[in-house]
């Protein structure tokens, strides 16, 4: 199967933008198209990239820095590997496919995601799944897992999909969030779930529980293993790990409908 | 009418006629086998047959924790009615009464039939606005709060319409005690045939009838060609040392599901029947003309 492979010539001096890339891939332009994609103000994606093999295939990038931004953003398809940090709104509008980023990810990213699979192997930025300016949602679908750390606000407005951080997630996770779920397996920050009015926050502590989350007291849910399973069928080794029998349940954020909850796992 | 005998047991050379139906099914589980078996007889319970019942119900088969949904102990039941939309009451009543109810339940889609029947589409609102609904691994599901933690219920179920029930065998004995263990046998054969269920109690019948009645209003009324008690008074259908006629009927999701289900308790009504005195297995048919699906006992042979 052929491949396309491009890598960074040397670190940007200053932003640069491949959010069209995907698009230009989905639409047929083949590798000597792409190489005149603009990608900054006078500035076309072979100015800056090396790039081989063909298009068709799986996408590889690599010498990427936090100044690349838009990487894998409206991606419907095929598996992106991506060597090296993102910038901002990678997986931006994300239809399907995989992006893997072996590294650090920006701020806003999966920002109205709606279906597909992002890992990141090191940390994220702020408002990861969040919702973009002029939007109504963040992520609709999808799952994104960051081995790292997550930034402030993760899951923003989300109202559907999995953002699984296997550190911890930063201030307010799931602030205004709709629906779907955030796994935090090293705990969650202070302001967590601000005005939430739906949706699900599992981790095994909450720095500083706030006062607008009500203690219900520890439960079997039936709906855990069933999410769980899901998860182990969809993801394989990338699913969370498997979720105790018993949490306790805080039903919030009661500021707002209080509909949401959190879950603490010990 | 050409008959062959085979170990003993006459195998009348005629058919059982069957007819289209609509079908769809469940998934219940609860925290132990016992009850996800409670709950599952509960609500097929009075679901003989669609005459009066609205819908023809059974179970399945039971099903281990790695094969349900949240991997607690299962129970798959079946449910035949005439059309979808006949079928949609039926789901909501039986789950609303017997599952949501039942200790422990949950409940989910059996059936990937191209037609969705709701299912926590209509009991949510149990919920009062509390419930909540779910998505995971592409299907959605409603956690709604009741008195021992939460009812889970998948949003819909499917439904078939290429079911098939009144699959039938008729089995003639000389006696009443020995063609009753030898139909339970057959029940047990076909209980491991999968993807259909024999609605009646115990998966029994021991009052076939015939289509009309003398009086007014009355569809069915009793087989006198079939009852022992009869046959010197009617023109019957039995033998002279016939006692006792016991019928098995069977639903199942396609018409192969029924013929492996006939084929399956035919199968162990002759190979222990004789010694139990029944004589004769004979099927029940309306000539032919009403039923699409039609099934040649001596074919299943």
């Amino acid at each position: 199967m052929s491949q396309l492979t491009l890598t960074l010539k040397s670190a940007p001096a200053t932003r640069i933008d491949l959010s069209g890339l995907a698009p230009a891939i989905a639409g047929g332009a083949s590798a000597s198209a792409l190489a005149l994609l603009t990608i900054a103000p006078a500035t076309r994606l072979g100015d800056l990239f090396a790039i081989s093999g063909s298009t068709g295939g799986d996408i590889n990038l690599s010498g990427t820095t936090s100044r690349v931004d838009g990487i894998g953003a409206g991606l419907t398809g095929g598996t992106w590997t991506v060597e090296g940090d993102t910038g901002a709104n990678a997986g931006l509008d994300m239809r399907g496919g995989k992006l893997i980023i072996k590294g650090n990810a920006g701020h806003y990213l999966a920002s109205g995601m709606k279906a597909g699979t992002i890992h990141v192997t090191g940390n994220a930025g702020d408002f990861v799944g969040g919702v973009a300016s002029g939007k109504r949602f963040g992520m609709t679908g999808g799952s994104v897992i960051i081995d790292g750390n997550s930034g402030s606000r993760t899951g923003n407005k989300m109202r559907r999909g999995l953002i699984l951080v296997r550190g911890t997630a930063g201030e307010a996770a799931g602030s205004r969030m709709v629906g779907g779920t955030i796994v935090a397996e090293g705990g969650f920050g202070p302001h967590t779930g601000q005005l939430m009015r739906r949706g699900t926050l599992i981790g095994p502590k909450v720095e500083h529980m706030s006062a607008t989350f009500a203690d219900c007291g520890t439960h079997e849910l039936v709906i855990l293993s069933i999410m769980s399973r899901a998860w182990t069928h969809d993801l394989g080794p990338l699913a969370p790990k498997p979720l105790p029998a018993k949490v306790r349940r805080y039903a919030g954020d009661l500021a707002s409908i209080g509909k949401g909850e959190i879950l603490l796992t010990a | 009418m050409k008959s062959s005998l085979i170990n003993g047991v006459t195998i009348d050379d005629t058919f059982a006629e069957a007819f289209g139906m609509s079908g769809t099914g469940l998934i219940i589980t609860a925290d132990t086998p016992k009850w996800a078996m409670i709950c599952a007889t509960t609500m097929t319970g009075f679901g003989t047959s669609v005459i009066g019942c609205g819908a023809e119900c059974g179970i399945d088969r039971v099903l281990s924790p790695d094969e349900t949904p949240d991997g607690r102990p299962g129970v798959r039941v079946l449910m035949f009615g005439f059309s979808p939309d006949a079928l949609i009451p039926q789901v909501a009543n039986r789950v609303g009464q017997c599952v949501l109810t039942s200790p422990g339940s949950a409940c989910y889609a059996a059936v990937d039939g191209p037609i969705p029947i709701p299912l926590g589409t209509a009991l949510r609102q149990f919920g009062d606005g509390w419930q909540t609904a779910r998505r995971a691994g592409g299907k959605r599901y409603w956690r709604v709060p009741v008195m021992d933690g939460e009812f889970v219920c998948e949003d819909k179920t499917g439904c078939v319409t290429t079911a098939v029930g009144g699959g039938n065998l008729l089995l003639l004995g000389t006696d009443r005690r020995g063609t009753l263990e030898v139909a339970e046998a057959a029940i047990d054969a076909i209980a491991k045939v999968p993807d259909c269920i024999t609605p009646f109690p115990g998966g029994i019948v021991r009052s076939g009838s015939k289509v009309g009645s003398k009086y007014a209003g009355m569809f069915a009324s009793a087989n006198d060609a079939f009852a022992p008690t009869l046959k010197g008074a009617t023109r019957t259908e039995l033998n002279a040392d016939t006692v006792c006629v016991l019928e098995i009927v069977i639903d199942g999701l396609t018409s192969a599901d029924v013929a492996n289900a006939m084929r399956a308790g035919l199968s162990a009504i002759i190979a222990n029947g004789a010694a139990k005195g029944v004589t004769r297995v004979s099927a029940g048919n309306y000539g032919g003309k009403l039923g699409q699906h039609h099934y040649h006992l001596r074919e299943l042979v």
